[in-house]
This record gives structure tokens, C-alpha cells and sequence, in this order.
């Protein structure tokens, strides 16, 4: 069942269009993201979910319900904002309470609701702190439990873990990815963190210029993503594109370079195109492309090389750390199975 | 200038800055100083020239003369608390939701409606001074110490609501988004979250409008005989026709200034603080 529905929405502030014609279905328990550059209308997208923002033109339905006009409140949703937002005046308890106190919910019942809250986030003992005598995630977990306490339909996250610090980021990821597995909320989450993005996810929408670029599974947006923005805003090392056209014999060009594709590709011959290739799907061995490597970057598990080839540069992701120098001529083998093919004009994948 | 950076620099960066903090205390403390000497004085040691400050010359009596004929005094500074307080109230009473309205709400023109609000405040006292007066005296209401609290009202709202409105536009908007979020109208989000945190504004606001009603004296020069005079216009009267008493009029000044200070003192961190988040941001 769909529980939230964006249709059609636009936003547009005076002369700048922050939104356009932005569609989205939501199924009732699903966790989406909205994931794009900052600007790219993500997080007012959900504002307007939120009720915090009017939609300039479109609908947008909750439960099958048109809430265009609706408060924030009338909508029952609960959000977690980028600075936590959290009243600095309050203590911990009164912050997760307030909202039960402008729903005139008894203070007995509102003590017990916010220490079983507390409770489950590890705050119990902080209840009588002021947000700012709390760390960083500390106030993180605080508010979410000012969303959680009121056990809302749905739970909007706008960059709830862009302040914290790496390792912090992990963790209250883990926590939120739990939390609605146990709860089964239906989330909107909106991050500029692709890898943040792919962990925690249902399904991910990537935002661009104020449009849905491309709706997915994590695996779909990595392994098939519709355009050349979608390709090289995911994934970590980036994949490196570099233009070439399709040869006479199906194969890709590029400069004196022919890398060839599997047979009955059906690409038209000499038409101009970008490609690339995922980091992991290339090896160094005794045949492939000759390549130079440029640098060596081990990260544990895997060496991030940087190689320059007649085309530009390429990516190699190899597992375990490598012997390399830079400066090195080597050969770089390529999964053309795992090509990616961009139409040069229009930016849009072409399959093969 | 915060101290951690005046803790950074040399010797001489230091001493260059400590001397300037020094002379600009100086510089704003005598004429304190000096009307808490003078008050202490006695009257031929005063007017000496120069001023004879050898210690005999040292005397309560100013103070206790003064304090003897306290009827003029007391009904003074009676006049001047209540003048002072009720235009204070209820200029934070009505300025605050102003200022918030002006701030947040989407009131058409909120800009224009600032500037002309600060716009009231631009025309000199003298220019208003006459037709002032004759409204209130067709009111009958001369000497009368609320409708000089009225008079002071509409110079202290402009300011009150200048100086919160700055404040407000520089909360984070966030903490009212999870307040409409948390299900908090525009009231609730004004009482529960807006007020408290605009704490060291509102008291800044309130010690400054305090002090522009107690020290005002040209409006309440015009506009009282003798039940509502303040102590400004009770502190002039010392100036006699034919000698002006000054030690006697400098303890009185004394007197008078003492609540001011107090008020200073005790609310230090949040006018500070007030003033600071208010108009720098604004």
C-alpha cells in the first residue's frame, strides 16, 4: 500500500525553482532516501512533505489523502533536523515531552512515555541535562527520541548525521537502520552521503537540479544507473568517464584504444558516447589496456590505484594492499560486462 | 575583541590594549566619579577653584539635607518607578509579540513596517513636543503620571521591538520547525520556546527602556506640574533662582542614579549578552 505519494510536486522560490515535477511513491514501511548535492531540492522536498513548506503546484498524499493543506501535526509525521534542533532552554526530558505536552497528554503519562524512550536510546541517565551539556550524538539521540516518543506514521530525517563525526556517523546509522527494522516506520531520509544512502535504504531517489534523476534499490542506482550524473554521484572511489564512439565492429573506441563488448551489443557504429567502469570490475595483469599508475592509496581491505590511459584516467579498486609504483606501466583488464555506456549528448545509459 | 585573543598577542599588543580598555573605563566612569565626590562635598569646597579635596572637607550632609526634605525626593523617585516600570511592562508586553510578528510571520512588508516604526524614533523631541502637549491637555491629563508613562511607551516600544527583532531573526529557524513539527502553533512556539531563549534580549531591552524613562526630564518638563514630577525635574530644582546648591543636587543625582546602577549590576551578563545577540545580528 502506498502511504506517502508526491504528484507532480513543483517549489519555486520567486525566480528559482527549487522542485520540478518531482514524483515519488512511498510503500507503507519503506525507508527511501532522497540523495543529491546540496541545492538539488532534497531537503525541500521534504519540508513539504513535512508541512513545513507549501507545494507551489502538485499534491501531495499521505494514506491516500490529499494534505496539501495540512499542519505538520495533522499529518503525524515526526522529523530529525540537521542541528538537532533541540530547545536549548529544556532539559532532555522536557525536549522529548514537548510534543506530548502540546498534545495535552497527562504529565504522568508523559514521564513514563519519555523514560521508556530514553530508555531505549541510552539517555536515562541524561533526563535532567541541558542539551548542551550533551556530545554530539548524545543530542542526536535526543532527538530522535523527541520523534519517536509520539509513535508517529511516519518519520522524515533531514541530514540527521552531517554533524557528527565518522565514526559517530556509522553508529547512529546502524541505530536508525535498526530501529526501523524493529518499528517498521515509514521513513523519508535525506542525505548528500551516497555511501549513507546505499547502507540504509529501501530504495533511493536521486535528486538532481530539483528532479528525480533516477528511483531505485541501492544495487539498481549502483550497478544500473540511468545517467551519466547518477553514475558518477555513486560510488566511492568514483568512476572516472572518458569519451569514445562505437566502432565499425561494435567495439568501443577510444583514441587508438579498442576495448571490445559482448557480441550483439547493438549499439549503432560512430556514435559518440562516455564510459566507464566501477573501480572493482578492473585488474592488472598481462593483457588490457596499457595504463601508467598515478597513485596508490590503501585503504585495508582494498588499494585504490589511480591509472592514466590514453583515454584519461581509470580506477582500479584491487583487494588487500598491492606493490605499485607510481610511474609504473602496467595493463589494465576490464569486466566489459560491467561497462557503463553513456550517450555523450544526452547523458542517458544506453544498455549493451 | 574576545580575552582568548587578547591572551594570544605580545607584550605590546597586550598593554596597547589593556591602556585603551583603561582610559575608555575612565573615560565613561568620571562623571560618575565625580558626582559621588561632588555629593560628598562641602559646598565652599566645591565651588573652590581648584576644588579643595582635602579630606576634612568630606561631609554627609548633603546627603542628610537632602534626605530631610525627602517629601519632593520620595514623591520623585515614587513618580519615576512607576512612570518608568509601567512604560517598560508594557513596552516589552506588546513589543515582544511585535517584534516576533515582524520577524517570522509572513506580515506583508515586515521590512517597511520596521523601518517605519524606527522611523517614529528619527523626528526630534521638540517637533512633537507642542501638538503632544496639547492633546494631553485637552485631555486634562497634565501632571498626571500615567499619561506621561504613555508619552514614554511610544518612545521605549520602537526600541524594545528593534532590539528583539534582531534577536529573533537570528534563532535558528530549525528549533521552530520542530516546535510546529512538535505540534506547537504560532502562540505556543512564542511562550514556550521563543521567550525563554530571548531571556538576555528581553532583559537588555527592559534595562535600556527602564533607563531612558527614569533619566528623561524634557518630556515630563512639559508635561507635569508637581504631583507627577519625576526625579530628573526634582533633582533640577536644586538650581534655585538665586544659588544653585550643588553638593545638595549631586546627592540627590546620587540618589537617583541607584537604581539605575543596580539594575546595570545585577542584569550585567544578560544585557550584554542581549544587546550583543540583538543588534550585531539584526
Amino acid at each position: 500500500m502506498t502511504a506517502i505519494e508526491i504528484r507532480n510536486v513543483s517549489k519555486i522560490f520567486g525566480n528559482y525553482t527549487a522542485c520540478r515535477d518531482v514524483n515519488l511513491a512511498i510503500a507503507e514501511g519503506e525507508f527511501v532516501t532522497l540523495l543529491g548535492a546540496s541545492g538539488c531540492g532534497k531537503t525541500t522536498t521534504l519540508n513539504m512533505v513535512a508541512g513545513l513548506e507549501d507545494a507551489s503546484s502538485g499534491d501531495i498524499l499521505m494514506g491516500g489523502r490529499r494534505v496539501n493543506e495540512l499542519s505538520p501535526v495533522e499529518r503525524d509525521v515526526a522529523m530529525v533536523f540537521q542541528n538537532y534542533a533541540l530547545y536549548p532552554h529544556m532539559t532532555v526530558a522536557r525536549n522529548i515531552g514537548f510534543t506530548l505536552k502540546m498534545r495535552g497528554v497527562s504529565p504522568s503519562e508523559i514521564k513514563e512515555r519519555v523514560e521508556k524512550v530514553a530508555a531505549a536510546l541510552e539517555l536515562a541517565t541524561m533526563l535532567d541535562r541541558l542539551p548542551a551539556q550533551l556530545s554530539g550524538g548524545q543530542q542526536q539521540r535526543v532527538a530522535i527520541g523527541r520523534a519517536l516518543v509520539r509513535e508517529p506514521r511516519y518519520f522524515l530525517f533531514d541530514e540527521p548525521f552531517s554533524n557528527l563525526d565518522a565514526n559517530l556517523r556509522l553508529k547512529m546509522r546502524a541505530e536508525v537502520k535498526e530501529l526501523h527494522q524493529r518499528l517498521g516506520v515509514t521513513s523519508i531520509f535525506v542525505t548528500h552521503d551516497q555511501e549513507e544512502a546505499m547502507s540504509i535504504s529501501d530504495r533511493i531517489a536521486v535528486m538532481n537540479g530539483g528532479r528525480i534523476e533516477q528511483l531505485g534499490t541501492p544495487e539498481e542506482i549502483y550497478a544500473r544507473p540511468a545517467t551519466r550524473y547518477v553514475a558518477t554521484f555513486i560510488g566511492s572511489p568514483r568512476i572516472e568517464l572518458a569519451a569514445g564512439e562505437i566502432g565499425a565492429d561494435g567495439s568501443i573506441r577510444a583514441g587508438a584504444a579498442t576495448i571490445p563488448l559482448v557480441a550483439g551489443a547493438g549499439l549503432a557504429p560512430g556514435r559518440p558516447i562516455e564510459f566507464g567502469i566501477r573501480p572493482e570490475y578492473v585488474t592488472l595483469g598481462d593483457s588490457g589496456i596499457p595504463a601508467t599508475v598515478r597513485l596508490v592509496q590503501p585503504v585495508g581491505p582494498t588499494t585504490h590505484v589511480t591509472l592514466d590511459w590514453e583515454g584519461g584516467m581509470l580506477l582500479a579498486n584491487l583487494p588487500g594492499f598491492v606493490r605499485l609504483n607510481s610511474g609504473m606501466p602496467v595493463k589494465a583488464a576490464i569486466d566489459s560486462r560491467h561497462l557503463l555506456i553513456f550517450d555523450r549528448q544526452s547523458g542517458e545509459r544506453l544498455s549493451h | 575583541m574576545s580575552f582568548a585573543r587578547l591572551r594570544e598577542g605580545g607584550p605590546l599588543r597586550k598593554t596597547v590594549i589593556l591602556a585603551g580598555l583603561a582610559l575608555f573605563t575612565f573615560w565613561s566612569a568620571a562623571p560618575i566619579l565625580w558626582l559621588i565626590i561632588s555629593s560628598l562635598l562641602e559646598q565652599k569646597a566645591l565651588i573652590a577653584q581648584p576644588p579643595d579635596l582635602s579630606p576634612q572637607n568630606f561631609t554627609l550632609e548633603n546627603f542628610s539635607t537632602v534626605l530631610a526634605a525627602a517629601a519632593a525626593l520620595g514623591r520623585g523617585i515614587a513618580n519615576s518607578l512607576i512612570v518608568s516600570l509601567f512604560s517598560t511592562a508594557l513596552a516589552l508586553v506588546l513589543g515582544a509579540p511585535a517584534a516576533y510578528a515582524l520577524a517570522r510571520l509572513p506580515v506583508p512588508r515586515a521590512n517597511s513596517i520596521a523601518f517605519l516604526i524606527l522611523a517614529t524614533q528619527m523626528l526630534p523631541g521638540i517637533a512633537i513636543a507642542i501638538p503632544l502637549f496639547i492633546v494631553i491637555s485637552k485631555l486634562g491629563l497634565i501632571d498626571n503620571v500615567l499619561s506621561l508613562g504613555i508619552v514614554y511607551l511610544s518612545f521605549n516600544l520602537p526600541i524594545v521591538i528593534w532590539i528583539l527583532r534582531g534577536f529573533f531573526l537570528g534563532i535558528p529557524s530549525g528549533i521552530e520547525k520542530a516546535a510546529a513539527v512538535d505540534g506547537a502553533g504560532i502562540f505556543a512556539t512564542f511562550w514556550y520556546i521563543v521567550l525563554p531563549i530571548s531571556l538576555p534580549p528581553l532583559s537588555a531591552a527592559a534595562v535600556f527602556a527602564f533607563v531612558e524613562a527614569w533619566n528623561e526630564f524634557f518630556f515630563a518638563l512639559i508635561l507635569t506640574r508637581q504631583q507627577a514630577q519625576t526625579v530628573p525635574l526634582v533633582i533640577a530644582q536644586f538650581a534655585g533662582q538665586y544659588q544653585t546648591v550643588f553638593g545638595q543636587m549631586m546627592a540627590a543625582a546620587v540618589i537617583s542614579v541607584a537604581p539605575v546602577i543596580l539594575l546595570a549590576v545585577l542584569f550585567r551578563n544578560q544585557i550584554i549578552r542581549g544587546f550583543a545577540d540583538g543588534m550585531m545580528k539584526g
